[in-house]
């Protein structure tokens, strides 16, 4: 199989879907932990089309609202953050996430639903893990995590039986290391790329690059970062995965040092997202008739 | 032919010889197969968690999402097709439970999975005669009702019989 040279991807990269300028300022805005929800109102308030995104969901059939909410403030307090960033991510790049993964013999969706499990799901972690960071902003990192997959998932093409036989070879140690060397880079190096020219927060970035070995990112993001490596775990075991290399990674058992969880938690989380799934994944698509 | 999809939680049952019964990428999740060589009814349940204690409204909601009540929960169902109300003559199947690479305990639900279901059967006299459960991948099930057949599948694998 034919390996990626480092300018072919930095090719593949600028090939990509951009970031608009909203959600660009969105995610540096409420990776900020010193931003509140009126800063976010006000960014809102700048891009109309996101505006009127916003009051079509809130009062649309999945809230079931008796009274119309015609404030755009209003909206964003009632819906939260985590969903103008759904919504804001959607619009742009939902193409995306929307991407059948040949690569990963995934249908086109898979993506995106394994996304928004791992977002919901880091961001229980966090609130039940009793961390101490923004469990807004582990949602947002949980919806990027994976971005790489799209850019490398057709260079992969049909190869999904054979990084399943350098596993169950033991030849590599997981699907990241299959990946490598299958094409020379791995979907986290993808995604970083992807995230570099997107321009995104560093600690988003780190969370692409290094949610399947959170040691490795700089000590100030490791709280975050092990908290999507968690929630990407959970989406996978709770059958969510995005086809071949589902369930095919290692878990980071020292998450200990920075998460609390027990076995009775951990089921809890996973109910939460059970639940939160379905309301998110049809509210979020109610609003998407142009989503790629 | 028509399919009886199961989601994460359901449970469900058929005697139409040109149905399949079905589930999606069970992760960590059980798949518990009941098959009534007598009735010609097959039963399955997606156990998602070993133990209702922890979210009883849920369990009131869907029975199917926990061992302790999935179980009894199929069974009933079952007797709507003329089967057996302890499971008598059923033939039991497993699959499923897998855990990520280098898990630890907290996160062995898959394991927890099929010990939960294992005891549970063994309390009403039942077992598994074969099992595809743990290691590191997700499994699909397909179930033809008419012949029986149990196929698994995974995504960069070829279907193998259960």
């Amino acid at each position: 199989m034919k390996t990626i040279s480092h300018d072919e991807l930095k090719k593949i990269v600028k090939s990509s879907p951009m970031l608009s300028v909203s959600a660009s300022r969105l995610l540096q805005l409420t990776s900020d932990p010193d931003h509140d929800l009126m800063d976010v109102v006000n960014l809102v308030k700048t891009d109309a089309n996101l505006t009127a995104r916003v009051l079509k969901l809130v009062n649309s059939a999945a809230f079931g609202l008796i009274n119309e909410i015609t404030s755009i403030d209003r909206a964003i307090s009632y819906l939260g953050e985590r969903f103008i960033v759904s919504i804001a991510l959607g619009d742009c790049v939902g193409k995306v996430f929307e991407k059948k993964l040949v690569g990963y013999e995934a249908a086109a969706g898979d993506l995106w639903k394994h996304d928004l499990r791992t977002a919901i799901a880091a961001r229980e972690v966090v609130v039940q893990g009793e961390m101490e960071i923004s469990p807004d902003l582990a949602f947002t990192a949980g919806l990027l995590h994976d971005i790489g997959k799209a850019l490398i998932s057709d260079y992969l093409k049909d190869s999904a039986p054979e990084a399943i036989e350098l596993i169950t070879s033991h030849d590599s140690v997981d699907y990241l290391d299959a990946e490598e060397k299958l094409i020379g880079f791995d979907h986290t190096q993808a995604g970083f790329e992807l995230a570099k020219a997107w321009q995104l927060p560093e600690k988003l970035a780190e969370v692409i690059r290094y949610h399947h070995s959170p040691a490795e990112a700089s000590e100030a993001f490791r709280p975050l970062v092990y908290a999507v490596h968690l929630g990407d775990n959970i989406a996978m075991m709770g059958g969510f995965g995005t086809g071949s290399d589902s369930m095919r990674y290692r878990l980071d058992a020292n998450y200990t040092d920075y998460i609390t969880l027990t076995p009775n938690t951990l089921a809890s989380i996973m109910l939460t997202v059970d639940s939160e799934f379905d309301k998110l994944e049809q509210s979020v698509a109610s609003t998407g008739e142009d989503k790629g | 032919m028509g399919q009886v999809i199961l989601g994460v939680g359901d449970y469900g049952a058929s005697n139409n010889p040109t149905d399949d019964v079905k589930t999606f990428a069970l992760g960590s999740c059980v798949s518990v197969i009941l098959l009534d060589p007598k009735t010609k009814t097959v039963g399955m349940a997606h156990v998602a968690l070993p133990d209702s204690s922890i979210n009883k409204a849920k369990a009131a909601e869907k029975p199917g999402y926990f061992a302790d009540t999935a179980i009894p929960a199929l069974l009933a169902e079952m007797t709507k097709y003329g089967c057996h109300k302890k499971g008598k003559g059923m033939v039991v199947k497993l699959c499923g439970g897998a855990n990520v690479m280098d898990t630890n305990d907290t996160f062995q639900i898959g394991k927890r999975n099929a010990l939960a279901i294992k005891k549970i059967l063994w309390a009403h006299g039942m077992g598994a005669i074969a099992e595809d459960l743990g290691e590191n991948f997700s499994r699909t099930v397909t179930i033809s009702v008419g012949a029986g057949q149990v196929t698994l599948s995974s995504p960069g694998r070829p279907n193998w019989q259960l």
